[in-house]
């Protein structure tokens, strides 16, 4: 188009649309004036005259419309025409619309929703400088990756390094912030100066941390964050300069952040320097819980960045070797670190929701099928009258777009009501989830899904429009009469489809309900019903020796104990469910030790003498701890089943064994084993049990306990009472945790139960909108075939034949969904089973009982077709013919 | 249009044809819609049909692009109608268009009917 054409359409456009049409409409009438005219002057009659010109002139109106297109954007105009008769045709048949509408807007609205946590969670970009660039790094060794890395490595790694731009070394702390009203739980994270930088964060007030600010012996310096400041502090404008108390320890507050950092999974309330500490600034094995934050240099690899640190920790070991020599580097992107759980879990969704859509348009389709067989006859009088066939399917295609519009506006409402609810229900622990909106790259999205699924859904009658017989469907009278029947196998196609995609869904979500349900059910290995946990972390300013944190819980215990409604008490470290608390290599004195490389690891904790007993925890052999274990005197340890098993034929030939803590190649006590004990689910109902060291509680004291209280009635109504005898201890310890039990065990489950719970839903509603296709497509099916089945109950058919005749169409239709849904639940079962629990996804039954359910729906979805076969009446029906 | 009186099958623009045509029917003097393809069918020697459903989106083009002007006028035989006229700017196209056109037409004949 050059540009003279172009801005004539655009003056055209702004001033005389109507004006050219008048204009077009006049010029045609004066030409066939003319033409009419001749005719006369060659003896014709008026009306003859007339007819011949109008025969020669040809279809006046395909010559204005093509005349005006000269002055159109392409196709704008036509496209505004079709909308309207589009939105004509939603208005004319409200019901069949709604159906198509709600339709759409189910499947579209899941996917919204499912695309808008993935996003946020998955795909969103970190909020940070270069994010893109920032990986995490830890130490490895052996089995074990991910290890904290101690200062003195972390000096080498930054100084020596030439993959990084910066480092800063990050963990976080409890601690208990007093003098400010009542005792209160506060979360550090202890950051090196460079945390900030490489976060982008700035202060809204005061300053953040200088180099100065990681040396040791410099000024204890806080910087707020700025929730705790404005909710906790009250957002008092004079903060900077005052101090706060922290374990009984002046801070003086430098600085409040910005609300924008997000950084650690659980917020934190402040920040305080990293520096060396007095073992870690001289030992390099001595390890804290630091993690590196780390910028990589533009272009540099992850692997060669991990490859430049190993070299150093290589020197490292011949320049300063000691029991890490084999220690080297871990790494991984950090928009990548804490979403590997996830990521499968919400693929898997996706793709559910997916495959959802697809049901829904496969519905849409076939009822736009069926429509566009009533509409035959319109489409060909269209077309009858000068309508292009290309013109026909786009018609048909932006009224399926203006119904899919309609239908992504709803799915978009429904989408945003849906992820309230996943805000609300997800577990917790899944990142940025609370970050979840409907933001741009969402709505771009939902476009998207929105105009592919109007193609899709649409592709199929456009299709057969463009096949359409023009003749043919002016000739036969009724709509669908006769035995042309349009699309029809398409319609069988598209039932196909629809089961199978079902039989997916159910068999994936049979699969992970069972795993659930099994998870649920699962043994823990103790009795987790009325148990009151009460989690206490004692500041280290106040209980300097073991002695004094021994004599604290001690007392408490007896406290408790002492209090009515209370049945036994024990104290742990890390409670069942409560996850990793601390690992360690270890090996078993008088085995062969085992290569470097495989040395097994178990998990350690710390219990005391009624720990055990309190939980039901029944023991297997040997003796649990006693009040007579003292430090100094020979260290005890108790192991766990699995542990025992995996050296011993019986556990009870563990007793008496010594087992030898960091291997055979690293320093570390050797404890004897007096007793076993059954294993616990420490890492969730769902987990493999894994090897569990229970070290004395008067032997290895710790701060941090988990007091479990198994009361005579409802764990709750203690609560009240333990509070009071906690702070009747120590008024300025803060209480961590105090629920019952059992709301830790359910946390683990929380995310199975969320993913199980929204593939159950998808699943479900696969079903019903699989139902109302095959009930769709059948009806169809049946109404066309009126006649026949007249013809053949003349012929002498019973109607039971009739039924039969009828179900082995639809049963022949499920039958084939049903085998191509087996073979793709195959191939979906063997992507699940790293999610499954005590459930194998080959197992025959899950598959056999989900091609039962989907089988049940069809046959149900088929009852009222049926019902309507027996009750064609011949005589009319004949008649009619 | 029927083709009774004609057992030839006649024949349709190729492309961009019927544009330069309907500038050399104008040439001499203006016409209307009718009138031009009356000259077109008359001057093929009834070779070329001229559909107005191509025939009225060609004008509208050249209306566009400014190189015919159109004003409504009395016919000789006391009729209105649209006269489309040659712009200045029309009748360069139209030079350069028939050497174009003439060259195309020589070369095509140079291949289909080659000189022995």
């Amino acid at each position: 188009m050059t540009m003279r054409e172009w801005w004539s359409k655009v003056t055209r456009f702004a001033q005389r649309r109507r004006g050219l049409d008048t204009e077009l409409r006049e010029e045609m009438q004066a030409h066939l004036d003319l033409l009419t005219a001749e005719n006369r002057e060659r003896g014709m009659t008026a009306e003859q005259a007339q007819q011949s010109a109008r025969r020669r002139f040809g279809n006046t109106t395909l010559t204005r419309e093509l005349a005006r297109e000269a002055w159109q954007f392409p196709a704008f105009d036509s496209v505004l025409q079709d909308l309207r008769s589009g939105l004509r045709a939603i208005r004319k048949s409200p019901g069949f619309s709604l159906v198509v509408i709600l339709t759409l807007a189910l499947g579209m609205g899941a996917n919204t929703a499912i695309f808008s946590v993935v996003y946020s969670v998955l795909l969103q970009p970190l909020p940070y400088p270069a994010g893109e660039r920032l990986v995490w790094l830890g130490e490895s060794a052996g089995q074990a990756s991910g290890i904290s890395v101690t200062w003195i490595n972390y000096q080498h790694w930054r100084q020596e390094n030439h993959s990084f731009e910066e480092m800063a070394g990050y963990r976080t702390a409890d601690m208990a912030m007093t003098g400010r009203g009542e005792a209160l739980l506060t979360h550090a994270g202890v950051v090196t100066h460079e945390f900030f930088r490489l976060t982008g964060s700035r202060p809204v007030t005061g300053r953040l941390f200088a180099a100065s600010d990681d040396h040791p012996g410099s000024a204890p310096v806080v910087v707020l964050a700025y929730q705790f400041w404005a909710r906790t502090l009250a957002a008092d404008p004079h903060i900077v300069g005052q101090t706060l108390a922290l374990n009984g320890k002046p801070y003086e507050v430098v600085g409040v952040l910005g609300p924008e950092l997000k950084f650690f999974p659980r917020p934190v309330d402040y920040y305080l320097p990293l520096g060396p500490s007095e073992g870690t600034a001289v030992k390099r094995s001595q390890h804290g819980s630091t993690r590196i934050l780390a910028l990589l240099k533009p272009g540099v690899t992850l692997v060669n960045a991990q490859a430049d640190l190993n070299a150093i920790m290589q020197r490292l070991a011949v320049s300063d070797p000691g029991p890490e020599n084999d220690h080297r580097s871990a790494a991984g992107y950090l928009s990548e670190f804490r979403t590997e759980d996830i990521r499968q879990t919400l693929w898997t969704l996706t793709a559910a929701v997916g495959l959802l859509l697809l049901i829904a348009c496969a519905n849409v389709s076939s009822l736009l099928l069926v429509r566009s067989t009533a509409r035959s006859r319109e489409m060909a009088i269209r077309g009858a009258i000068g309508a292009g066939r290309m013109r026909l399917a786009r018609q048909l295609l932006t009224e399926n777009l203006a119904l899919a519009a309609l239908g992504g506006c709803l799915g978009l409402l429904l989408a945003s009501f849906c992820l309230r609810g996943l805000v609300a229900w997800g577990p917790p622990e899944i990142p940025r989830l609370s970050e979840v909106a409907l933001n741009v790259p969402v709505l771009a999205f939902a476009l998207v899904v929105t105009m592919t699924a109007g193609v899709l859904a649409g592709l199929a009658p456009v299709f057969t429009a463009g096949r359409l017989d023009l003749s043919m469907a002016l000739k036969e009278g009724a709509p669908g009469s006769g035995a042309r029947h349009s699309g029809s196998s398409l319609r069988a196609g598209l039932v196909i489809g629809e089961v199978a995609i079902t039989l997916v869904l159910a068999f994936a979500s049979g699969l992970l309900l069972r795993s659930l349900i099994a998870a649920q059910t699962a043994d823990p290995g103790f009795a987790p019903d009325h148990v009151l946990a009460l989690e206490l972390q004692l500041p280290h300013a106040s209980y300097k020796s073991d002695q004094a944190v021994q004599q604290f819980y001690s007392g408490l215990m007896q406290d408790l104990r002492a209090q009515p409604g209370v049945r036994r008490v024990g104290a742990v470290l890390c409670p069942p469910s409560g996850g990793d608390c601390g690992d360690w290599w270890y090996s078993i004195v008088g085995k062969p030790a085992p290569a470097r490389s495989d040395v097994p690891m178990t998990l350690t904790n710390t219990a005391d003498s009624t720990y055990f007993d309190t939980m039901k925890i029944p023991l297997v052999a040997g003796r649990g701890f006693t009040e007579a274990e003292r430090t100094g005197g020979l260290p005890l340890a108790v192991v766990n089943e699995e542990l025992a098993r995996a050296w011993w034929t019986a556990p009870g030939m563990a007793v008496g064994n010594e087992i030898k803590l960091g291997g055979p190649y690293m320093d570390g006590p050797t404890l004897q084993i007096v007793g076993v004990v059954r294993n616990v689910s420490q890492m969730g109902l769902d987990a493999a049990p894994l090897a569990e060291v229970y070290f004395p509680f008067l032997q290895r004291a710790s701060e941090g306990m988990v007091v479990m209280i198994r009361s005579t009635g409802d764990p709750a109504s203690l609560i009240p009472a333990v509070r009071r005898l906690v702070s009747a201890r120590d008024r300025d310890l803060p209480i961590q945790s105090l629920r019952p039990f059992e709301t830790w065990m359910a946390a683990p489950l929380a995310r199975r139960r969320f993913s199980t719970a929204l593939l159950s839903a998808f699943a479900l509603l696969a079903m019903l909108l699989a139902a109302v296709g095959i009930y769709g497509v059948l009806n169809y099916w049946v109404g066309v075939r009126h006649k026949e089945i007249a013809v053949r109950l003349a012929l002498g058919a019973s109607r039971s034949g009739i039924v039969r005749w009828v179900a082995a169409h639809a049963m022949r239709l499920a039958a084939a969904g049903i085998l191509l849904g087996g073979a793709g639940a195959w191939a979906a079962s063997r992507y699940l089973s790293s999610m499954l629990y005590a459930v194998s996804p080959a197992d025959p039954t899950m598959l056999l009982a989900s091609a039962g359910v989907v089988l049940l729906v069809a046959a149900l979805a088929m009852l009222v077709p049926l019902w309507r076969a027996t009750r064609v009446d011949p005589v009319s029906n004949l008649k009619d013919a | 249009m029927s083709t009774v009186d004609d057992p030839r099958e006649r024949l349709e623009f190729l492309q961009g044809t019927l544009e330069v045509l309907i500038l050399q029917s104008l040439q001499a003097a203006s016409n209307h819609a009718y009138g031009i393809s009356q000259f077109l069918e008359q001057r093929s020697g009834n070779e070329f049909l001229v559909d107005n459903g191509s025939l009225y989106p060609a004008l509208q083009r050249l209306l566009q692009r400014k190189w015919i002007a159109a004003e409504w006028k009395t016919s000789p035989n006391a009729r209105r109608a649209r006269y489309y006229k040659l712009t200045p700017l029309g009748r360069k196209q139209l030079i350069a268009a028939t050497s174009k056109w003439m060259r195309f037409v020589e070369a095509m004949g140079r291949i289909l009917a080659p000189e022995a």
